[in-house]
């Protein structure tokens, strides 16, 4: 028997019954019970934090806290459908806090507008997942760090762009159900049938539930992956080359202490450029495993492109919540000039 | 392997041939190209190579481009749930000018995705709360929102040709295929989407540059011989359709094609040919008589549902019973009695399955209680609508899904199969497909960014792209696979489109022709049949009454035999299909007509629904054929109206349609290869090993 995390048994009402119903269908009751059961910490309300905010609220958990202490500006809430028109200048989080409320009452939804580099290590005690957005590589490995060690479940991602990723650490040691065809078991024997009979068929549409295990790594060691070993170099063709535009782009966000601007256009071009090179420089990775094809395509948030990344992250964030099918391990990376959406692991084996 | 190899090698021949213009034809439509002049700055500069110096960016989006959404008119068919998230992905990427029709209205079920509803616009339009919702993410926008069908004549072929690009949001074949062929008329590129719980696809339609949406045949619609609904159900899916009849015999619209009674005629119970062609002849003789008086019969018994209970699950059973041949190899029906369950006592309310009443399985004598609750509710509200009233099944009314639900059950306990709770009835009676928000807003984005590529002049770039539920073996969860060109002989898009069509020419009423073969099978709106017998005789006419007298007869009534061509117009769809008659005494059983090269068993196999465990009907809404809701109506203003039934699925024939047909056959982007596919037909063994591309069947081989 694989334990299950205890959590209160939250009682379905008939209301949330009506409601959920489609998706009741899809993940079953038990499902939908542990995530009526879950808290979730959302940080970054940009574009990205406002799709897997949308789909963390539509899908009921319990609560969700919303943490950003940024102001609501043009280039930083383009693709950002929470915040109202004339919110500019607020913060973030607050001014998305009414419409995210508004998309399913039945959920606490909270605003918090620290910095995330201020909270002391007991807040993010208080959830069941944290998803991580817009924040620096340093937050991130500190916050994958903390939270592993207490069994909550690690979530990242952000788009530039055509571009977007998602990361998960579900722990070492991460169970869920699966849902499988029963086996049948074929009758022997009766072939000599009348002309047309028919035999009584067996329900093909039976299943059973599966218990599975999956094993997670920690953030620090998916990005510090050893490239100069003979084996990375052979594996480093079927490597979505999107792993290496993540260390650029975190790298970026660690010098410039923000992301590449259109307003800033070719200043921050050329520093891409550069940042590409030394990346792959330090990593030992050949310079044409990625070209500067992609730079005019970094800058802001798409809508389209939040859309696509945030709808996998929030259904990863509702699997592994409602420990039901198996999670993507341990990288999701979209590029939405080519529409290709690949998963892949990265980390010790 | 050698499959995808024959397809390569296919492919390279159609290029060859020049029969079809690969890339980049479409800029050969004059009206199209006139289009295109405003967004021609960025089609030079949109994803090609540009000095850094010179690309200025708004947002992610190269000005150009940027410049060109603003000013570039877009109309998007549905605001569900796929509607739902493109609006808003549209306006927040710039677009302007939307226009968004829907004819359905607000419902509970709907708003654990359909984001811009909440629950004070249950009830309210969809297209008009959507407009509304979706203004306040940029007010500045200029959305015009219809609450109607798309198949309404006023979206005629003008209308369509007003916009740059069309947007399918839709959840039904019906209305897929008409703006399909709207899109074909208008020469305006189409994209096209669907999803069905994980899954989803997305994918771009072009008249003469790719497949069009009916290129590939879709799955038969899924359907149960008479003989087994009425006299030997073996899944609870025979018992359910078998209740929805009952409903509609006893309380709705009667349809001669949804008898309940113990159908006497079954080819199956007799012992020898002779008895069976004469108990056939005897059954038609006295069929619409008996027809009629199952509702006399109810009627005249006020509704008893006692009387009605033993007349159905006794007296009908025991009947059925002296059919003696057919229970020679399966386990024979038990007739149930009211009075001697009621006597046995009220035995313990056994009940299985936790939580919610809907999902609980109620005992035998629940279901007694639940049958005779819901007649006498049923009765009443029939009552309350006056002589000549019909009731329509509706799986969102309790006292019909109650009703359902009992009497199914009552049939699947008599035939020893394991009842059902409600919530599992609802499913498979409701043909629900589940849904959920990501699905939606993943396909909704991949829509926008195919768009982008569209307006950006871009079209040798579009891709149909799967969402899986895994990774497949190349591990990708997104997979963009090149568009296919159009089939050469498509019978909706090649220029000159014909089918043959098998048909008994002193059987089939031009009725018949008119409902079942064009509009439900060929998805004509409202045909006109000339016949081509040199004097062009005109045997349906759209115009109202001009041709009803003909309704009844049979096509040899006309003249009409073996060999004789028959040329359907739709005005509207702006669509000529000839037809070649072949005249055939040989259909089977319940089989009116054949599509030539078509054979129903061709056809791919419906797809099963991601490991849920629903069953057949719940892969496309529309392939429910025993499902009340499938029918289309004569009149076809309000064709979808019907759909209420199912509307909550997305894309429901969506996906069943869309990926079960592309799935087929088409080609990794990346690779370049091209290959035919498995038809997807078990998705439950997708979540282990990943339903995969041609990947592995490369991998493998």
């Amino acid at each position: 028997m694989i334990d299950m995390i205890e959590k209160e048994d939250p009682v379905i009402t008939e209301e949330e019954a009506a409601q959920y119903d489609r998706q009741i269908r899809l993940w079953g009751l038990d499902a939908q019970k542990r995530l009526r059961g879950s808290r979730v910490l959302l940080a970054g309300l940009g574009g990205l934090g406002a799709e897997v905010a949308k789909n963390l609220i539509l899908a009921g958990v319990k609560g969700l806290t919303l943490l950003d202490h940024e102001k609501v500006t043009e280039e930083s809430c383009r693709a950002q459908f929470l915040v109202p028109v004339t919110e500019h200048g607020r913060n973030r989080a607050r001014a998305s806090l009414e419409r995210a409320q508004n998309l399913n009452p039945m959920v606490e939804v909270l605003a918090d507008t620290d910095r995330i580099e201020d909270k002391p290590d007991t807040f993010f005690l208080q959830f069941n997942a944290v998803c991580l957005t817009g924040c620096s590589k340093d937050v991130m490995v500190r916050i994958d760090q903390l939270c592993s060690q207490h069994n909550i479940l690690v979530f990242c991602g952000d788009v530039h762009g055509y571009y977007g990723y998602m990361f998960c650490n579900l722990g070492p040691e991460h169970n869920y159900v699966e849902e499988k065809p029963k086996v049948v078991k074929k009758s022997s024997g009766d072939s000599n049938d009348g002309p047309d009979a028919k035999k009584v068929k067996v329900d093909l549409n039976e299943t059973t539930m599966v218990k599975k295990t999956s094993k997670f790594c920690r953030l620090k060691e998916a990005l510090e992956v050893d490239w100069t070993s003979d084996k990375a170099k052979a594996a480093l063709k079927r490597t979505p080359v999107d792993y290496f535009l993540l260390h650029v782009l975190l790298k970026f966000r660690t010098d410039k202490g923000r992301d590449p601007d259109p307003q800033c256009f070719a200043e921050d071009s050329q520093l891409l450029s550069q940042i590409r090179q030394d990346v792959l420089d330090t990593l030992g990775v050949a310079s044409e495993v990625l070209n500067d094809d992609f730079i005019s395509f970094c800058f802001s948030e798409m809508s389209p492109v939040c859309a696509v990344v945030g709808g996998v992250l929030g259904q990863e964030i509702v699997k592994a919540l409602s420990q039901r099918d198996a999670p993507h391990r341990n990288f999701f990376f979209f590029d939405g000039r080519k529409g290709n959406g690949m998963v892949d692991y990265f980390g010790p084996n | 392997m050698a499959d995808s190899l024959t397809n390569r090698a296919a492919l390279k021949n159609w290029v060859q041939s020049g029969l079809v213009c690969v890339y980049p034809g479409y800029r050969q439509s004059v009206q199209w190209e006139t289009k295109l002049t405003a967004s021609i700055p960025a089609l030079q500069a949109e994803f090609v190579a540009v000095p850094i110096n010179m690309v200025q960016l708004v947002g992610s989006l190269r000005k150009e481009l940027a410049d060109s959404l603003s000013t570039s008119k877009v109309l998007v068919v549905g605001a569900g749930g796929i509607g739902c998230e493109l609006l808003k992905n549209l306006v927040l990427t710039g677009f302007k000018n939307i226009e968004v029709i829907d004819l359905d209205t607000i419902d509970v079920s709907n708003l654990n995705r359909q984001f811009l509803f909440q629950k004070k616009h249950v009830g309210k339009s969809k297209a008009q709360v959507a407009k509304e919702s979706a203004l306040q993410f940029s007010p500045s926008a200029n959305i015009t929102a219809y609450h109607d069908s798309i198949m309404n004549p006023d979206y005629n072929v003008e209308f369509f040709k007003s916009f740059i690009l069309v947007m399918n949001a839709l959840d039904n074949r019906a209305a897929r295929n008409h703006v399909n062929r709207m899109c074909l008329a208008a020469d305006i590129p189409l994209i096209e989407s669907g999803t069905a719980g994980y899954l989803g696809q997305v994918t771009v339609i072009k008249k003469g540059m790719t497949e069009c949406y009916e290129c590939q045949p879709k799955p038969a619609q899924k359907t149960f011989p008479g003989c087994t609904i009425r006299n030997t159900p073996s899944e609870p899916i025979h018992c359910i359709v078998w209740a929805k009849y009952l409903f509609n015999q006893l309380f709705g619209e009667e349809d001669a094609d949804q008898d309940v009674s113990p159908d006497t005629a079954d080819p199956e119970a007799s012992w020898n040919p002779e008895e069976t062609a004469a108990r056939a002849t005897a059954a038609e003789m006295d069929g619409d008589v008996k027809r009629v008086s199952t509702k006399q019969w109810a009627r005249s018994n006020k509704y008893d549902a006692i009387k009605l209970f033993n007349k159905l699950f006794k007296d009908d059973i025991m009947y059925l019973l002296t059919m003696d041949k057919l229970w020679k190899k399966r386990k024979a029906p038990t007739p149930l009695d009211w009075q001697q369950l009621e006597n046995t006592g009220c035995f313990p309310e056994e009940s299985s399955g936790s939580g919610l009443k809907d999902q609980q399985v109620l005992g035998v004598w629940g279901y007694c209680k639940l049958f005779q609750e819901s007649v006498e509710t049923l009765h009443s509200l029939l009552d309350e609508k006056g002589d000549g009233a019909e009731l329509v099944w509706d799986k969102d009314d309790p006292p019909s899904m109650d009703f359902v639900t009992a009497a199914a059950n009552l049939r699947m306990y008599i035939f020893s199969m394991n009842m059902k709770s409600r919530f599992d009835v609802k499913s498979m009676a409701g043909n629900i497909i589940p849904a959920i928000a990501t699905t939606n807003a993943v396909i909704a984005g991949l829509i926008v960014l195919e768009g982008l590529k569209i307006l950006a002049g871009e079209l040798e770039s579009c891709r149909t792209i799967f969402l899986n539920k895994c990774p497949n073996l190349r591990k990708k969860l997104l997979v963009p696979c090149i568009l296919d060109p159009p089939v050469a002989n498509c019978y909706v898009c090649a220029s000159k489109p014909e089918v043959s069509v098998k048909v008994n020419v002193h059987k089939t009423t031009v009725l018949s022709l008119q409902d079942k073969i064009l509009k439900e099978r060929f998805g004509m709106v409202a045909p006109d049949v000339q016949i081509e017998d040199g004097k062009g005789t005109i045997l349906i006419s759209s115009e109202e009454g001009e041709t009803e007298a003909n309704n009844n007869k049979f096509l040899s009534d006309f003249g009409i035999r073996n060999g004789s061509r028959l040329q359907a117009d739709d005005f509207l769809q702006d669509y000529t299909l000839l037809i070649n008659v072949l005249h055939t005494e040989e259909l089977e059983r319940d089989v009116e007509f054949e599509v030539v090269g078509e054979a129903p068993d061709k056809a791919p196999p419906p797809q099963n629904n991601q490991g849920e465990g629903y069953g057949i009907t719940n892969g496309n809404k529309d392939s429910a054929q025993p499902s009340t809701s499938s029918k289309v109506p004569a009149d076809d203003d309000d064709v979808m109206v019907v759909d209420s039934d199912d509307a909550d699925a997305e894309a429901s024939s969506s996906s069943a349609a869309v990926t079960s047909t592309t799935k087929r056959k088409h080609s990794d982007a990346e690779t370049g290869e091209s290959s035919t596919k498995r038809p997807r037909t078990d998705q439950s063994s997708a979540e282990a090993t990943p339903d995969d591309s041609d990947d592995d069947i490369i991998a493998l081989d």
